[in-house]
């Protein structure tokens, strides 16, 4: 039997489509601040171990008016980047019940949230106890 | 060209289960499952209130059968009744072993709800999609049987019939419109009902009586064509089904005035609430026709989509109308504005179900050879002159079964003869439809359409008066001519072209109504869903205690003669409903 | 129609006999406030321009059909309403992902051939006639996979993954939600079998939790859930099945 030719569209800049699709390259976006993060904090472990003199020059240039722009910018993205993966937490469970009632996607994020702010504070208070602004 | 054995024509309920049971009937078999829409599209998919079955200890098979035959006004074929009800629950419980999702009660077992005319409970369902579940899980279990051949989006525009045996169908496939020839050794049509000749209506397009278009012009009597049901709760306007699941739960009817006005019409009284068979819990036909009585006495409401009367079920609760109806809820409120837990729903009766059909006997063969039919398209004698509600998925499986089995027999006994006259044949069918591609002049499509589904309306309605049934039969003649005169169409392309389609589903219908329509005239009686108002308001057994079956006569009126009906262990009896009756216990 | 009011609808057409690449036609349709785009599309058809083709049935968002973008939206046509479209009008078009067979019409058979893919049927421990009665099943058990149970088919899903768009072999979301719907079922043993499908790079890690297909899902049957849900049980197979390699099970 004879087929007509179908017209298969472009994807193109698919992405440009819709709000949805847009925050969704925001969301993957946000993965390279967090590499470049992950950069930086190698080049100090690495400064470390050249010596005091080359960690102390890497501390100093951490605190110029463009390192702290720069610091900024990307505790903003990190932080957004890690609220997108507790906001698609509930996603990538089983249905989770409490006394035979399904807890709601919205009460799990809730939860993943105030867990990773609990914890954050943790750390902060843990730092704190041990002196980093020595 | 394509060869098989069984050629299954329509992939809804009955069709599917058709074609599964002639594979188990004989795991040699080949079946092609010709269908016009994919089959998850079928128009099963939208029954929402369940299939019947006796299961509970307090019910029976007698208890099954007295309400259906009583329910179809004594015009039912016993035989076919006692068969029915004997393999309902067998069926019912297959589907939940292929997975359909009956909804259940608290220790696990299947629930069953109340349903109109039923003395018990004994309708399963699956929340309110019924028929979308029971269909998906045919759907997707088919798909297990690799001897099931699907040809999706074919359309069926012939039979084949060779020396008085179905041999096979012509379709045309509807991505290029190139005809194909489609051979085997039997034919199930399975091709719905054809409700779509009414303007007014629950139906899915695709209800065009094509597979009774198409055994009527082969010579297969349409037997009790003058019983078409009208739903009596759908939304005003698009005709949208608000299931009688409802009423099953305990919904009331109110007039204009907050009145329970079923009292009025022999379905009371009102209290003790609720009761078996009374009031809300009454068969369709009594319901409808009420309605037609509320509005000639103006006690209506006016929705701006014409008259309505009020489905209320907020005393149900909002927990429970989530988990039972939940379809129903979203229906009214994205397509008539209205949330079921607070306001009560506007509704009218709308043409539903074709009680009649294709004729044949309880084997599901017609009087063609080879050929068979089951589910709406056909008129097996379950129905009568009035089909309960959830008895119609019931006979999509029980008797989808019984056709598909005989199917795969004959197949193997007939003898195959030469193909040659066969193709001959075919070409001399397709020449004429592919020719309507290329008409330059003629009428247009949907004034023609609208015309036939407006004189429907106005001459077959739920009441019917010789005046309007004549006024009807002459105006269907009319547009029968003018159709044979030729449509014109807009769209001349061969690729996916749906004009073309509906404009051949448009001569199907025609001849459906006309059968409709002259079956009707004949019948000067009331019974079931066929009640007039010309004098002929009772019942008449001793004239019309038969069947009517309209034979197809080319290019004037369809002959209209009568036949018996079988009667085993029920007699005529006068219909009752509403009275003292029995407390029903709500599930 | 009594209506004052009227609204211009903008449809993709093509007729591969004539068109080799698709093109835009205006129609300005006279509508009522409770007007679906479905019924505007079948004004134009009955009595502007016969040729506009697109598909539809039950008209009631229970039978799949009539999936095609709304503005750039994956809708099903007889559920979304022309009132919310005024004065602006709004412009039709195909189900995005798919090829277009002619106007509004898609090719469907990408996703049929992946629904048998996924074997979406219940696969028992042992086959049982109707005459062992039925099983059963509480609503707790049900309510493990009902939701997945609710979808219509329409497509509007894949319309809504670009991962589908960009790697057509990707078995898409309604697949591997129906994949679930039986893994999940008390009734069904056929978990193995299906793991093959699941494992796949066109499988469940074909996905990036992009999550618009849960987004635009008419049935609230969250494909998105069903299938990044198994990329936990693909990741455990993974693993057990490198500890302990199984005879027989494929891979």
């Amino acid at each position: 039997m004879k087929a007509n030719s179908t017209y298969v569209r472009p994807m193109g800049a698919w992405w440009r489509r819709n709000a949805f699709y847009r925050s969704y390259m925001v969301r993957e976006a946000s993965a390279l601040f967090v590499t470049l993060y992950a950069v930086v904090l190698l080049v100090g472990l690495l400064r470390l171990a050249q010596g005091p003199a080359a960690y102390d020059a890497w501390r100093a240039s951490l605190a110029t008016p463009v390192s702290i722009a720069f610091h900024v910018v990307v505790l903003l993205l990190v932080a957004y980047h890690a609220w997108t993966w507790i906001a698609v937490m509930p996603k990538t469970m089983p249905f989770v019940r409490i006394g035979g009632r399904r807890i709601s996607d919205r009460t799990i994020v809730a939860f993943g949230a105030a867990a990773s702010i609990v914890a954050q504070l943790a750390c902060l208070a843990l730092l704190a106890w041990l002196g980093w602004t020595r | 060209m394509i060869e098989t054995d069984v050629v299954v024509v329509g992939g809804g309920g009955a069709g599917l289960r058709a074609a599964i049971a002639a594979c188990e009937q004989d795991p040699s078999v080949r079946v092609a499952l010709v269908s016009k829409v994919v089959p998850m599209r079928s128009h099963t998919v939208a029954a929402e209130g369940g299939a019947a079955a006796v299961v509970r200890d307090d019910d029976s098979l007698d208890n099954h059968f007295d309400d259906t035959v009583s329910g179809g006004d004594w015009l039912c074929d016993q035989d076919v009744v006692e068969y029915f009800v004997s393999h309902c629950t067998e069926e019912m419980i297959r589907l939940e072993q292929w997975g359909c999702p009956w909804s259940r009660k608290a220790d696990g077992n299947v629930n069953v709800r109340f349903f109109g005319g039923m003395k018990v409970q004994r309708t399963w369902f699956a929340a309110d999609r019924s028929g979308f579940h029971i269909l998906h899980t045919l759907f997707q279990t088919s798909l297990r049987y690799p001897r099931i051949a699907r040809y999706d989006e074919f359309f069926c525009a012939d039979l084949i019939v060779e020396d008085g045996r179905a041999r096979g169908v012509l379709a045309l496939v509807i991505a290029t419109g190139e005809p194909v020839l489609i051979v085997g050794g039997s034919v199930v049509l399975c091709t719905g009902g054809a409700g779509r000749v009414y303007r007014q209506n629950t139906n899915a397009g695709t209800v065009t009586g094509d597979g009774m278009g198409l055994a009527y012009r082969h010579g297969v009597p349409l037997r009790d064509m003058e019983f078409v049901q009208w739903h009596p709760t759908t939304l005003p306007g698009s005709g949208i089904l608000i299931t009688e699941g409802c009423r099953g739960e305990g919904a009331i009817l109110v007039n204009r005035d907050g009145y329970r006005y079923l009292q009025d019409y022999g379905l009371g009284p009102v209290d003790p609430w609720p009761r078996v068979k009374a009031m809300e819990l009454g068969p369709r036909d009594r319901l409808s026709q009420a309605f037609w009585h509320e509005r000639e006495k103006g006690r209506t409401i006016e929705t701006a989509q014409g008259a309505a009367v009020l489905l209320d079920v907020r005393h149900l609760g909002k927990a429970k109308i989530l988990e039972r109806l939940p379809l129903i809820t979203e229906v009214a409120r994205t397509f008539a504005g209205v949330d079921a837990v607070t306001a009560p729903i506007p509704v009218c009766p709308s043409v539903h179900y074709t009680m009649g059909g294709i004729q044949t006997d309880v084997h599901c063969e017609t009087p063609v050879a080879g050929l068979f039919a089951a589910g709406e398209c056909s008129s097996v004698g379950l129905h009568g002159a009035n089909r309960l509600g959830s008895n119609s998925l019931a006979e999509l499986v029980v008797f989808g079964a019984v056709a598909g089995r005989n199917a795969a027999l004959r197949a193997r006994e007939l003898p195959r003869s030469g193909i040659a006259s066969a193709e001959r044949r075919a070409e001399a069918t397709a020449a004429p439809l592919l020719g309507m591609l290329n008409r330059e002049k003629g009428e247009r499509l949907a004034p023609l359409r609208e015309a036939m589904q407006n004189a429907m309306e106005e001459g077959v309605g739920i009441y019917r008066r010789a005046s309007t049934l004549d006024v009807a039969c002459t105006k269907l003649a009319e547009l029968a001519e003018r159709y044979r005169r030729g449509i014109a169409l807009d769209d001349r392309s061969r690729a996916f072209n749906t004009e073309w389609l509906t404009a051949i589903e448009l001569g199907y219908m025609l001849d459906v109504a006309q059968a409709m329509a002259h079956s009707a005239r004949a019948r000067t009686e009331s019974r079931g869903a066929h009640v007039r108002l010309d004098g002929f308001e009772a019942r008449d057994d001793a004239r019309f205690l038969k069947h009517s079956l309209a034979r197809h006569r080319g290019d004037s009126s369809p002959l209209i003669e009568f036949a018996p009906v079988t009667i085993t262990r029920s007699p005529p009896r006068t219909r009752t409903y509403g009275g003292a009756g029995v407390k029903a216990e709500m599930t | 129609m009594d209506a004052s009011r009227t609204i211009r609808i903008e449809c993709l057409r093509y007729d591969p006999e004539t068109d080799a690449a698709p093109r835009y036609q205006a129609y300005d349709v006279p509508f009522t406030d409770d007007m679906s785009v479905l019924q505007g599309l079948q004004y134009i058809k009955d009595h502007v321009d016969g040729s506009l083709t697109f598909r539809w049935s039950c008209r009631m968002a229970v039978c799949g059909s009539c999936g095609m973008m709304v503005n750039g939206t994956p809708s099903l046509s007889c559920e979304t309403f022309l009132r919310d479209f005024h004065p602006a009008g709004l412009r039709v078009e195909p189900l995005t992902h798919f090829p277009i067979v002619r106007d509004l019409v898609i090719d469907q058979s990408d996703f049929l051939r992946k629904l048998e893919m996924v074997k979406p049927y219940i696969i028992p421990a042992d086959s049982k006639t109707p005459a062992a009665g039925t099983h059963l099943q509480t609503p707790r058990q049900m309510d493990e996979y009902y939701q997945y149970a609710q979808c219509i088919n329409c497509l509007l899903c894949y319309a809504a993954c670009p991962q589908y768009g960009l790697t057509p072999s990707f078995i898409g979301p309604g697949a591997l939600a129906l994949l679930h719907r039986y893994n999940a079922d008390s009734r069904d043993d056929g978990r193995a079998q299906r793991m093959e499908v699941v494992n796949a790079e066109e499988g469940v890690w074909s996905c990036t939790l992009v999550g618009y297909c849960s987004e635009v899902c008419p049935k609230g049957v969250d494909p998105a859930r069903a299938v990044n849900q198994n990329k936990i049980n693909s990741t455990k197979d993974y693993f057990l099945h490198w500890l302990m390699p199984r005879p027989g099970v494929s891979r």
